[in-house]
C-alpha cells in the first residue's frame, strides 16, 4: 500500500473556498442577470444568444434579489481572486503546475483516452498525476476564470475602465462574454464531479485529507465511467481488473511529489 | 424640538440601519450583512482611485438610438409632471454648501455653456441604452454658485415623491455630468425627467436623478432613494 499526500493542504483549502466562492458568484451572477435576462442594447436585437428575455429558474440563484445578488457578487469576487492567486501563486513556487501543463503529445494522448473511455482500446493508458483529458480540463479552469474576471471588470468599470471593456467589444460584448465563461465553468466543474464519482471515488479523500492510494488509481483499475471493479484491497491482496502482479508505476516521468 | 448633534447621528443611524434591515432580508445573518457592507466601502475605495475625468464613455457608432425602446421609470403612483399652473414656473435650487445660491430657470440653464453627448445609460439591472444628451455640465453650474472649500457630495432631488440621490463630488464634476434638458434633439419628455434630469454616464442609472428641483453641496453624504433601500451608495462606472 501507498498512500501519500497527493494534494497540498493549500491546495486542499483553496479547492474548497474556490467551491464556496464559485457557487455565490454564479447563484448571485445569475439572479443580476434575471434583473434583465437579455443581452440586446435597448432598441436592437442581439444575436447569439437564443433565450432572449426568458429569466433563469429562481431555484438557481441566489441573493433574494438584485440589489442582495449585487452586494454578494461585488463582495465575493474578491474571495474568488484572492484564492486563486494564493493557489496559483502556490503551484508556481512549488511546483505542481508541472502536472497541470499541457505537455507535448498530450493532444494525442487525449485521444486514446477517449478511445480508452469508448471501449477502442484495451488498457488505460499511461499516465502521471493526471491523465491528458485531465490536464486539459485543469489548465483550461484557470484560463476561462480569467476571461471571466476580466470581462467582470469591463462589465463592472465599463466608462472607467473603457479600454478593457473596448477590447472585450462594448459593454453589451463583455457581459456576453461574462455570461459564456459562467457558462464553461459550470460545464468543466459538472465534468470533473462527475468523472470523480464514475472514475476516482478515491480520489476524493485526496481532495479532504490529502491521503490516496495509489494502488486504487484509475489507472491500476482500469477504470473507465461506472465500468471499474474496486481496487486492490490493501493487505489482503486483492486482484486488479489487469490481472498483473502489482508493478511500481510504469510512468516515472512524472514522479514529482 | 430641536435635535442635538448627538440625537441626530443616532435618529439617522437608526432610521439608516432599519432601511436596510427592511430592505437586506435576503442578506442573511447580521455578520454576512456587516461583511457586505465592509466590502462595499472597500469597492468605494476602489471605485474612487479608479475615477478618472478624462475617463469619457462615447456610444458606438454601430449602437442604436434607443429612442421609444429608451425605457421611462419613476417611483410615484403616477408620471411626475410639473404644473406651472400651481406650481408656478419651474426653477432649479442650486444651494448648500456654495458662495452664491442661485435659482436657475429653464432659461438661464439653457444659456450656460451647452454640451451633448451620445453616451450609454448604464442601468443597474444590466441593460444599456443609447440616447444623445443636451444639457449644461454641472461643473459649470458649479462655476455659477462656487462651492465652498467643505463641499464634498452633491444631493440630487426630485419632485418625483421625494426621489433623490447623492453624489460624491469627483464624479458630479466630471466633465459627462450634465444637467440635461433634452435628449436626442428635443427638450426632454415628461416620461424621461422633464423639465431637467441628471444624466451622466459615469453613474448607474439610479443615481441620475429626474425631474430635478435641486441640487445641494454638502459636506457629508445623504443616500438616496435606492442607496437607503440597499443599491450600493456609489454606483459607478
Amino acid at each position: 500500500m501507498s498512500t501519500r499526500t497527493r494534494h497540498h493542504w493549500i491546495v486542499r483549502l483553496t479547492h474548497w473556498v474556490n467551491v464556496v466562492a464559485l457557487a455565490v458568484m454564479i447563484g448571485s451572477g445569475l439572479r443580476i442577470f434575471n434583473a434583465y435576462p437579455a443581452f440586446a442594447r435597448k432598441g436592437e436585437t442581439f444575436c447569439c444568444y437564443p433565450f432572449e428575455g426568458r429569466p433563469i429558474p429562481g431555484a438557481l440563484t441566489f441573493g433574494g434579489w438584485l440589489a442582495g445578488a449585487r452586494n454578494w457578487h461585488f463582495a465575493m469576487m474578491w474571495v474568488l481572486v484572492i484564492n486563486a492567486c494564493v493557489y496559483l501563486g502556490f503551484i508556481y513556487l512549488h511546483g505542481e503546475w508541472r502536472d497541470l501543463v499541457p505537455r507535448r503529445g498530450d493532444v494525442r494522448d487525449s485521444w486514446e483516452m477517449v478511445k480508452f473511455y469508448a471501449f477502442a482500446r484495451k488498457d488505460h493508458p499511461a499516465q502521471g498525476k493526471h491523465n491528458a483529458l485531465q490536464r486539459g480540463a485543469y489548465f483550461a479552469m484557470p484560463i476561462v476564470a480569467l476571461i471571466a474576471v476580466l470581462s467582470g471588470l469591463a462589465i463592472w468599470k465599463p466608462v472607467q475602465l473603457s479600454l478593457l471593456t473596448n477590447v472585450l467589444g462594448g459593454y453589451v460584448w463583455a457581459r456576453y462574454w461574462h455570461f459564456l465563461a459562467m457558462i464553461a465553468l459550470v460545464v468543466l466543474t459538472i465534468v470533473h464531479v462527475f468523472m470523480v464519482f464514475a472514475v476516482d471515488p478515491y480520489s476524493l479523500r485526496s481532495i479532504i485529507t490529502g491521503g490516496y492510494d495509489e494502488s486504487k488509481s484509475p489507472e491500476r483499475r482500469n477504470a473507465r465511467p461506472f465500468w471499474w471493479k474496486a481496487g486492490v484491497r490493501s493487505g489482503v491482496g486483492g486482484v486488479g481488473p489487469r490481472s498483473q502482479p502489482q508493478t511500481p508505476d510504469p510512468t516515472p516521468q512524472t514522479a514529482k511529489q | 424640538m430641536t435635535l442635538d448633534r448627538r440625537r441626530f447621528l443616532e435618529l439617522s443611524g437608526a432610521s439608516a440601519t432599519a432601511a436596510f434591515l427592511a430592505a437586506c432580508d435576503s442578506m442573511g445573518p447580521a455578520a454576512a450583512k456587516r461583511w457586505l457592507m465592509y466590502a462595499e466601502r472597500k469597492n468605494e475605495g476602489v471605485e474612487r482611485t479608479l475615477l478618472r475625468h478624462t475617463s469619457m464613455d462615447g456610444a458606438r457608432r454601430s449602437a442604436k438610438t434607443a429612442g421609444r425602446a429608451f425605457p421611462t421609470y419613476f417611483v410615484s403612483e403616477q408620471m411626475p409632471m410639473w404644473d406651472p399652473a400651481s406650481q408656478g414656473a419651474w426653477t432649479l435650487q442650486v444651494d448648500g454648501a456654495v458662495k452664491r445660491p442661485v435659482r436657475l430657470t429653464l432659461e438661464q440653464l439653457a444659456a450656460l455653456p451647452r454640451r451633448t453627448q451620445r453616451v450609454n445609460h448604464y442601468c443597474v439591472e444590466g441593460w444599456t441604452a443609447v440616447a444623445a444628451w443636451t444639457g449644461a455640465s454641472l461643473s459649470d453650474v458649479a462655476k455659477v454658485v462656487e462651492p465652498t472649500a467643505d463641499a464634498r457630495y452633491v444631493d440630487f432631488a426630485s419632485f418625483d415623491s421625494g426621489y433623490h440621490e447623492s453624489w460624491d463630488m469627483e464624479s458630479a464634476m466630471h466633465p459627462q455630468t450634465l444637467i440635461a434638458y433634452a435628449m436626442d434633439g428635443r427638450w426632454l419628455g415628461v416620461n424621461h425627467g422633464a423639465p431637467a434630469r441628471v444624466h451622466s454616464p459615469v453613474k448607474l442609472g439610479y443615481k441620475n436623478t429626474k425631474y430635478l428641483v435641486r441640487v445641494t453641496f454638502m459636506p457629508e453624504r445623504n443616500g438616496g432613494y435606492w442607496s437607503d433601500r440597499g443599491y450600493e451608495w456609489y454606483g459607478g462606472t
